[in-house]
């Protein structure tokens, strides 16, 4: 087998800044399975709806980005793109392949939560890191992921030891203006028994000619702790979205997370919460709205491994233009899990005959003693609806995006925290009047 | 003030699906002029009131409507609504997770083409509010999302009250309604009924008309008008029933309209 020209050779990952020795063995581990392994095939049941046959990995490895003492050092624009979101308890930026600034409540740092660049803490903490890096998405999962775990720079590391209560939510914002540069954001939180966080992690960048968005998010949860975890991904076009999110749920966790998915002329995006045990709970809201020519593939997975978990998830997507969108949800109920109490919604709204949204539910249920229901949908905007918009004298157009805000608003009246509701109301305006 | 805003309707035909509901229809509103239209069940007159503000799904085959002596037969309906026309349907529609205090900000917007802040809007909002007896938790609820039958038809007369057209369609915006509340809906309406605002109520019911008194009567009877008068028409038709009025026009009793 012959390997095509690659910007992601031995030399560029030896140009890498240096990393601790057990980050450099991953490094190396990661790399011999990025060479070994194919890009993925539309052959296989997980990438059949999205063709990278054609994608060439010519990416910039490692894109310098600018760093600041502090926020005031930062770039207007980047801050816009961090959103308005009210009261916030620690911030930080990565630009490129690297993190500009961070900033984390004293009072917070003072009782034991680390907020910090994933390197840095790499450094400084390995006992925290190491043990949980790439445990729950593994390197060798595919080439995209090897190839984060060979090349991957910057990410955020975020621990909120046991019984802490973090109040106001953290947030990292990810930029990308380096055209023709591969990033690989990487989200790694740990959250101790019984405690409680919020974070946002956001991605943006202007519209660029070619760009890769190779990410990772990982969260760990202690017993009994509640973590509420949002993304909102607001990539300009050109970039291409290639995302993993993978929860583990302890004993009577409380987990919600939203995925908002507005930007990028390709996302794909795996959202995978693992009940591994008794109690848990895991909400995952999912919007997206597609225009132009996007192509959006969202994948979920509600595994219950463990008895007497709820999960519920509801995926809400708008499509416009030639954009297309797959939905496909897994919920999987294995042996053991009884009192299984599981739901999966996914409704889509095509605003054009040109567009194209699916959804494909999926149920594999191994015990009997379960709740599980599916429900999917995907239409038009009811013509009624819009007349009696019209009828009050609002254009069509108009009439359109107060009804897709509408039907967003469901899923915003599910966010029970203030901060996230109005930062997620915010990408939405923002996004639906462009 | 500048000549008042007219309604014409002229030699109206339209069908729906292939079928002609309406067959010929001549009608003239006047801003500051109440017309009543009744008439048994299926003589056409949401269709009429549907035709008139441009809903899709209605093929107008003969005729035109003119407003303020334009020709808008072919318009949108929100154009037609910016330039002065209102419709309260029989059946308001739900807008999930749009709430009333946003709709009709947007739609005020859209209407008098002018920027309001959302602090004056609720000012403007609260005075209209007063005026027809609506209470605060409804204009913050999601329109007509979970609204009992009254509330839906309340919201329609608030969405009338803010907007402020010259010409106004009421499809039966009495019915359905318990005594007190068609008193608060009818009262409301007849506090925004003077020289500037002309209504079409469509009705089936004298008792409104004893809140709002009509200028103008009309029968309307398988897609026609078969007969005008004034307000003495609506007494008349109570005590004698469609059946008669048919036996004098020498209509033949049909089941919807006709083919
Ligand atoms: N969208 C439609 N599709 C099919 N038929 C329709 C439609 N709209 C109206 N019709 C038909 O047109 C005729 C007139 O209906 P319309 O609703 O205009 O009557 P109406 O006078 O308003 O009756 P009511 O007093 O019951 O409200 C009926 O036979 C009805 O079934
Ligand atoms: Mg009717």
């Amino acid at each position: 087998m012959t390997i095509a020209t690659t910007t992601f050779d031995e030399e560029a990952l030896g140009r890498l800044p240096a990393a601790p020795p057990f980050v450099e063995a991953l490094r190396k581990q990661a790399f011999t399975e990025f060479l070994a392994l194919p890009i993925p095939s539309q052959d296989t049941e997980e990438w059949r709806y999205t063709d990278l046959s054609g994608l060439e990995l010519t990416f910039t490895p490692f894109a310098a980005g600018v760093r600041a003492e502090n926020l005031d050092g930062v770039d207007e624009a980047i801050l816009r793109a961090a959103g308005s979101v009210g009261e916030r308890a620690g911030l930080q930026i990565q630009h490129n392949s690297e993190v500009a600034v961070s900033h984390l409540d004293p009072a917070l740092a003072a009782k034991g939560v680390i907020f910090t660049d994933l390197d840095v803490a790499a450094r400084e903490h390995p006992e925290l890191v190491e043990p949980h890096l790439h445990a729950l998405v593994p390197t060798s999962r595919t080439k995209f992921t090897a190839l984060h775990g060979a090349f991957r720079t910057g990410g955020t590391f975020l621990y909120v030891p046991d019984g802490v209560v973090v109040e106001a939510p953290l947030q990292t914002l990810v930029w990308l203006d380096a055209d023709g540069a591969a990033v690989f954001p990487h989200t790694l939180i740990v959250v101790g028994e019984d405690a409680e966080v919020t974070f946002i992690d956001r991605y943006a960048s202007p519209d660029l000619e070619r760009a890769l968005s190779d990410a990772v998010v990982e969260i760990h949860t202690g017993p009994a702790s509640r973590v509420r975890y949002v993304s909102i991904q607001e990539w300009g076009s050109g970039v291409i979205h290639l995302g993993v999110q993978r929860a583990r749920l302890a004993r009577d966790v409380d987990l919600r997370s939203v995925a908002v998915g507005f930007g990028a002329s390709l996302a794909r995006v795996e959202s995978e919460s693992v009940l591994a045990e008794p109690g848990a709970s895991s909400e995952m809201l999912g919007v997206f709205f597609a225009d132009g020519r996007q192509h959006f593939d969202h994948r979920t997975e509600q595994d219950h491994v463990a008895p007497a978990c709820h999960s519920d998830l509801l995926y809400k997507g708008a499509l416009r233009d030639e954009s297309r969108a797959v939905y496909s949800g897994w919920v999987h109920v294995r042996p053991g899990a009884r009192k299984t109490d599981a739901m999966q919604t996914s409704r889509n709204i095509v605003l054009s005959d040109r567009a194209k949204a699916d959804a494909i539910p999926n149920l594999e249920i191994e015990n009997n003693d379960v709740r599980c229901g599916h429900a999917a949908s995907v239409g038009p905007v009811e013509e009624e609806t819009l007349f009696y918009l019209q009828s009050r004298g609002i254009p069509r157009d108009e009439a359109e995006r107060l009804i897709v805000f509408g039907f967003f608003q469901e899923v915003l009246d599910r966010i029970p925290v203030e901060e996230v509701r109005e930062g997620v109301a915010e990408a939405i305006e923002r996004e639906l009047s462009r | 003030m500048s000549e008042p805003a007219t309604l014409e309707v002229r030699g109206l035909r339209a069908s729906v699906e292939g079928k002609e509901i309406l067959r010929g229809i001549d009608l003239v509103v006047r801003q500051g002029e109440v017309h009543a239209l009744m008439g048994p069940n299926g003589s056409g007159k949401s269709t009429l009131a549907n035709v008139i503000m441009g809903r899709p799904g209605y093929e107008v085959t003969e005729g035109r409507i003119l407003f303020k002596g334009e020709d808008i037969t072919d318009l949108s309906p929100d154009e037609r609504a910016r330039r002065g026309l209102f419709l309260a349907m029989q059946y308001p529609v739900e807008v999930p997770g749009v709430s009333v205090v946003n709709f009709l900000r947007t739609a005020y917007r859209a209407v008098k083409g002018e920027e309001i802040s959302a602090l004056a809007f609720r000012k403007l909002l609260k005075e209209r509010m007063a005026l027809l007896g609506v209470d605060d938790a409804m204009v913050n609820r999601y329109v007509n999302q979970g609204f009992s039958g009254g509330e839906k038809k309340r919201n329609e007369i608030l969405q009338l009250a803010v907007l402020e057209p010259e010409i106004a369609i009421l499809d039966e915006t009495d019915s359905g309604l318990d005594i007190d509340s068609l008193k608060q809906v009818a009262t409301g309406i007849a506090q925004l009924v003077g020289p500037n605002l002309g209504v079409l109520l469509v009705t089936h019911y004298q008792r409104i008309l004893n809140y709002i008194t009509p200028d103008h009567v009309h029968v309307m009877m398988q897609g026609r008008i078969v007969r005008s008068g004034g307000k003495e028409l609506a007494h008349e038709l109570e005590t004698k029933g469609y059946e008669e009025l048919r036996r004098e026009l020498g209509l033949e009793e049909q089941v919807g309209a006709t083919t």
